[in-house]
């Protein structure tokens, strides 16, 4: 498994990024399938929970 | 004192009176013992999802610090500002005075429309040439040639029977 490089400092702003970990439907991609780090997988969850409270990234594709 | 994060989505409704707004909220983070770092004016952007029957929210981001029991202050002032769709105070560890992800993105997409309604225009002065006129009458040609023949055949399967 190939491990997936992510920047140093990345929050719930990099919405471009939040969206490669996300699938079509908007659920979170697990790491084993990624390969991202555990401590970075426990961040982009958090940020990816952040983003959707602000709108910049769907919880579902099923939004009206 | 504690750092925090507030993002604050507006009614895009009232996107002309951001300035006010700006100006009145500052007032209040002051009369909380919080100052403002730095103010991130993103703009109007497309909502992922409606709130509120919102499709489109006007986002500020501000990096603010100050005392941490003022913050629940702000919040009840905000909860009942009808102008606010969405709001949400981050506590984090140190402000980075770089421009975030979010205004780059939103600055490349204002360049980039721009330049779309430019290539619009070109577009527009160019007229279809005559050749391809004549192509399209050939192959419209050709689609009633092949009708032709499919018919034909079943007629004849008929005939067989």
């Amino acid at each position: 498994m190939s491990k997936y490089e992510l920047p140093k400092n990345f929050d719930y702003k990099n919405v471009s990024l939040l969206k490669q970990f996300i699938t079509e439907t908007g659920k979170i991609i697990p790491a084993r399938v990624t390969g991202v780090s555990a401590s970075n997988q426990r961040k982009l969850t958090r940020y990816i929970k952040i983003a959707r409270f602000l709108a910049l990234i769907p919880y579902t594709d099923m939004h009206k | 004192m504690k750092k925090y994060e507030a993002v604050i989505i507006l009614n895009p409704n009232l996107s002309s009176k951001v300035d006010s707004f700006i100006k009145d909220f500052e007032k209040l983070l002051k009369a909380n013992t919080f100052n403002i770092k730095k103010m991130e004016d993103i703009g109007r952007r497309q909502l992922s999802y409606s709130i509120n029957n919102h499709n489109k929210g006007h986002y500020l981001i501000f990096n603010i610090e100050g005392n941490a029991e003022n913050i629940i202050n702000i919040e009840n002032k905000i909860k009942y500002n009808e102008s606010i769709i969405r709001h949400l105070f981050i506590s984090v560890k140190e402000h980075d005075g770089e421009d975030s992800q979010l205004l780059i993105d939103s600055r490349n997409k204002k360049s980039e429309s721009e330049d779309e309604e430019s290539n619009v225009k070109n577009e527009v002065k160019e007229k279809p040439t005559d050749d391809e006129k004549k192509n399209e009458e050939e192959i419209v040609s050709k689609e009633e040639s092949i009708e032709d023949v499919s018919s034909d055949s079943i007629e004849e399967d008929s005939k067989d029977e």
